[in-house]
């Protein structure tokens, strides 16, 4: 089965905000669309779960009963227990009984819930509540699992968590979809989009998208901003030449992620 | 803290709701209580029967308005117009005696009808003609007990509140904490999920009316002289109507806050313009027209009328119809509103993108 | 450099607990310190010590070398998690309103700014309304800042040019605390505080706090049936596209993974910081 979005694009009023996105959902791998605040991230999610209308393309998925979605915001009830947030989502999906039972158990014995079964959703930290925002979604063991910036503002342990639980659902073959702000978790992926305002501006493998940076990076230890494309790294600058000649003062760097990602983003910026 | 105050005042200037409400309610205020809060009524519509009719009816002046004279007719018809509600005076005339029956539960014209009687007497001793002897009956309400009338009005009042204000704040809740979005991917239908948020409210304000019934008649001596049936149906349409604003309301609030903004904005002029309180017909009449738009003054008049008077449903299906078109149109508005918040995207092609009220992101 | 925030065995108890307990930290003018921390362990109520805002149970919080006062408050500048930006008014406006609260006459807003100065903070992107924050706590020029991950929600180019706005008052000699739950974020402090359950477990620069840890690089045919059978036994799995990264020794490792024909091959590297940070913080594996 072939999911995801084909040439496609949303607009809200006047601007689109999302332009011609192609993007490959595949079962068993992990893609992770990367861009910053504004860039079209949930846009993207929402039209691949179908919860914006394309103006247009197409968007491909599954019937519903085998889609989870863990949005940006909370996603389950804070005045109601683990429990019931629980049975709520299986009932919707037609998980009940025995099976709800036995999924519910071997879901929160990973997420490591197990002792709280009667604590309220509101009474669990942030963490805790997007792992059962998560567990929720995977109740019904989806094909396509989408999740909208799951772990922006949760502590790192429980982000650890959620990750291996993520790998966990991928390696037992669903197709997932997450999006972030964080580059370092767009490492994890085997597919990375970047999404620079409602654009795709490069796709591929980790490998890939470094292997294709354009031009030169270096980096300048002075402590005025050197002329250029350059942006701050810790007490030194990166500074990117596109036509590959690197100016006076810059020792040459090898490109990591990071600094391919931002690289791509000011190379879209040339362009506009 | 100067800088506090100018700060509010700043964020204050942009918060349209908040100025509307401050505008708003002064104006209502001061509209109501100039034109729309009177005791006394103008007119009363009084129907004349029995050989003396037309004699009587000549003496009658104002307040009294003469809306029929029947020379033939005797008590019955009278007391079938002040069931339905078409006098509320009625003059009975013959064997030397007059008899006034009064409709008890026009609190206020019954009042004003008896002090208007009682000069009528004065002023004819003082010009020395006889005064013919008068008999009054009050019917329906004989003590003129005000918890008989408030009572059933009471009951409009809190199939409002719950209809309204309760059930736009649990709707605009989800809205708050995220989960209508999640709600939407599921695999529910969109009527699954109105009727699920609708109809537990539905059910707990039927059970409040029970209550607030039982105990009217319990504690206060309210009667309930009618019909079960009819007032059951009046109860139902209404509740159709408030929970159809409810539902609207809470498709245009981003916020629990906006959305009791409104519903204040909402129940409050029906509190005042709908006869609760003060009686519709001594309003003036370029106010008066409000109380016809609000669906609370009709089901008070079905809520007094069943339990008071055993209203016949001949003499309330007007009502029963405007309120069932009321509730046709609210709840279908509502419904469609509602509607494009939980399947944005029925169908792909050339469709301009049509953004669910919460989705902006 | 001057010590503008110190705890000395600072100790705070809620009852029996010991929310932060017998903690030593400094920052000094001109350095970036990050605070490393799971949920609970005690982050958010040191800051509150350290500001004032809570009388400690044991040992001592000093603000600029006394103790928390009015007079400290307007020597320390505070951009929390929500911004503390109203967003129903204009940039300026709530540039005015900060500079009239401290009292610090009407300073100019800087370049980054500026441009946004007539629109309504709401509506801006959040990497604009982040600099639009850092730049309000700023401008009665405090000598230290404390800032409540400053760069969540953001994207690499926005969080690259946040830094650069944090890095310049740094080098005007403002101590910057910064609390953290990214390891993006943590990477660009000079120094890092990690604590776990009220305690400081690890106080270093990156390299230091990661020490020596290493993990197991497993690259091989079906990265899903090894996750699977290294996930099963226990053992916590990072997975960076269809490389595995496992803690351990490379032949506990070669041992659970042998037998099921995968074409293994294993490779010891350093631990990344989120690795270092899970080991320090997490008790040992109970399966």
């Amino acid at each position: 089965m072939r999911w995801g979005l084909e040439n496609a694009s949303v607009k809200f009023g006047s601007r689109l905000a999302l332009d011609r996105v192609s993007l490959a959902a595949e079962p068993s791998t992990i893609r992770v669309v990367v861009g910053g605040d504004g860039a079209g991230k949930s846009t993207l999610v929402r039209a691949l779960v179908g919860l914006v209308r394309l103006c247009q393309g197409d968007a491909l998925r599954p019937p519903k009963r085998q889609i989870g979605y863990v949005p940006a915001s909370a996603g389950l009830y804070v005045d109601l227990t683990v429990k019931e947030n629980l049975a709520f989502s299986g009932s919707a999906y037609g998980v009940v009984g025995s099976q709800l039972a036995e999924r519910s158990a071997e879901l929160l014995e990973r997420i490591g819930l197990n002792d709280a079964t009667e604590r309220l959703g509101g009474q669990l930290s942030g963490g805790m509540q997007r792992k059962l925002a998560v567990a929720m979604a995977l109740l019904h063991r989806p094909s396509l699992l989408v999740l909208d910036e799951p772990t922006t503002g949760v502590d790192p342990l429980s982000r650890a968590e959620l990750w291996r639980l993520i790998s966990a659902t991928a390696a037992a073959g669903t197709a997932v979809v997450a999006t972030t702000t964080y580059v370092e978790e767009a490492h994890r992926a085997s597919k990375v989009t970047l999404l620079e305002q409602g654009r795709s501006i490069a796709t591929g493998s980790p490998r890939d998208i470094v292997s294709a940076v354009p031009g030169a990076l270096g980096v300048v230890r002075s402590k005025a901003q050197p002329g250029g494309l350059s942006w701050r790294w810790g007490t030194a600058w990166r500074i990117w030449a596109p036509s590959g000649e690197l100016p006076e003062g810059a020792e040459p760097l090898q490109a990591g992620f990071e600094d391919a990602v931002i690289i791509a983003a000011l190379v879209d910026q040339e362009k506009v | 803290m100067w800088a506090m105050i100018v700060k509010e005042f700043r964020q204050l200037r942009r918060d349209r709701r908040t100025l509307a409400m401050l505008i708003v309610l002064p104006v209502l205020l001061l509209v109501i209580f100039g034109y729309a809060a009177r005791f006394d009524v103008a007119r009363i519509p009084t129907i004349v029967v029995g050989p003396g009719a037309a004699q009587v009816a000549g003496h009658l002046q104002a307040p009294f308005q003469v809306v029929g004279i029947d020379p033939d007719a005797g008590r019955s018809l009278v007391e079938s117009h002040l069931r339905d509600g078409t006098a509320v005076i009625g003059v009975v005339t013959g064997g030397g005696l007059v008899l006034v029956l009064m409709d008890g539960t026009q609190l206020f014209s019954v009042e004003t009808a008896q002090a208007a009687l009682a000069h009528m007497t004065q002023a004819a001793k003082a010009s020395g003609s006889s005064a013919p002897s008068l008999s009054v009956q009050i019917l329906f309400n004989p003590h003129l007990k005000t918890s008989w009338i408030m009572i059933p009005g009471l009951t409009g009042l809190i199939l409002l509140f719950i209809g309204t204000l309760i059930t736009s704040l649990g709707i605009v809740r989800e809205r708050q904490a995220g989960t209508i979005e999640q709600l939407a991917v599921m695999p529910f239908r969109p009527w699954d999920v109105i009727f699920g948020k609708i109809v537990p409210y539905l059910l707990l304000a039927s059970l409040d009316l029970m209550v607030i019934v039982a105990v009217g008649m319990l504690l206060f001596g309210v009667p309930f002289a009618g019909n079960v049936a009819v007032f059951a149906l009046g109860a139902l349409l209404f509740l159709l109507v408030t929970l159809g604003m409810g539902v609207l309301i809470s498709t245009v609030s981003q916020n629990q806050g906006q959305s009791i903004q409104l519903a204040i904005m909402f129940v409050v002029p029906q509190i005042l313009l709908s006869g609760l309180i003060f009686p519709i017909s001594s309003m003036a009449l370029g106010v008066r027209w409000i109380a016809y738009v609000l669906p609370l003054s009709y089901f008070i008049d079905i809520s007094r009328g069943v339990m008071l008077k055993n209203m016949p449903i001949a003499a309330l299906w007007q009502w029963l119809v405007i309120l069932t078109g009321m509730a046709v149109v609210v709840l279908g508005l509502a419904v469609l509103r509602f509607r494009r918040d939980l399947a944005p995207s029925t169908r792909r092609g050339r469709v301009p993108a049509v953004l669910a009220d919460s989705a902006a992101p | 450099m001057t010590v503008l925030a110190q705890a000395r065995r600072l100790t705070i108890r809620f009852g029996a607990l010991a929310a932060v307990d017998s903690v030593d930290l400094a920052v000094e003018g001109g350095e970036v310190v990050g605070l490393l921390g799971a949920n609970g362990a005690g982050k958010t109520t040191l800051i509150r010590l350290l500001l004032g805002l809570l009388r400690p149970s044991g040992g001592e919080a000093l603000l600029f070398g006394a103790l928390p006062s009015m007079d400290t408050r307007r020597r320390v500048g505070y951009v929390s998690q929500t911004l503390g930006l109203y967003d129903d008014m204009t940039v300026e406006e709530n540039w005015t309103f900060t500079s009239a609260a401290f009292g610090s006459g009407r300073p100019a807003m800087p370049a980054s700014i500026s441009a946004s100065s007539d629109e309504l903070v709401g509506t801006l992107p959040l990497g604009v309304q982040r600099r639009v924050a850092f730049a309000v706590a700023f401008s009665h020029g405090p000598e230290l800042l404390v800032l409540d991950e400053p760069t969540s929600g953001v994207g690499p180019l926005s969080r690259a040019r946040l830094w650069q706005d944090v890095r310049d008052s740094a080098e005007h000699g403002t101590g910057i605390l910064v609390t953290t739950h990214n390891m993006e974020e943590a990477a660009q402090c000079d120094r890092l505080v990690v604590m776990v359950g009220g305690r400081v477990a690890a106080d270093g620069t990156v390299a230091e706090v990661i020490a020596s840890r290493t993990v197991v690089e497993v690259v091989c045919d079906d990265w899903r049936k090894a996750f699977a059978v290294l996930d099963g036994a226990g053992l916590v799995v990072q997975v960076q596209g269809e490389v595995l990264r496992v803690p351990g020794s490379t032949d506990q490792v070669a041992a659970l993974l042998s037998g099921h024909d995968l074409g293994v091959r294993l490779a010891v590297v350093p631990a990344n910081l989120e690795e270092a940070f899970v080991s320090i913080v997490s008790p040992p594996p109970r399966r």
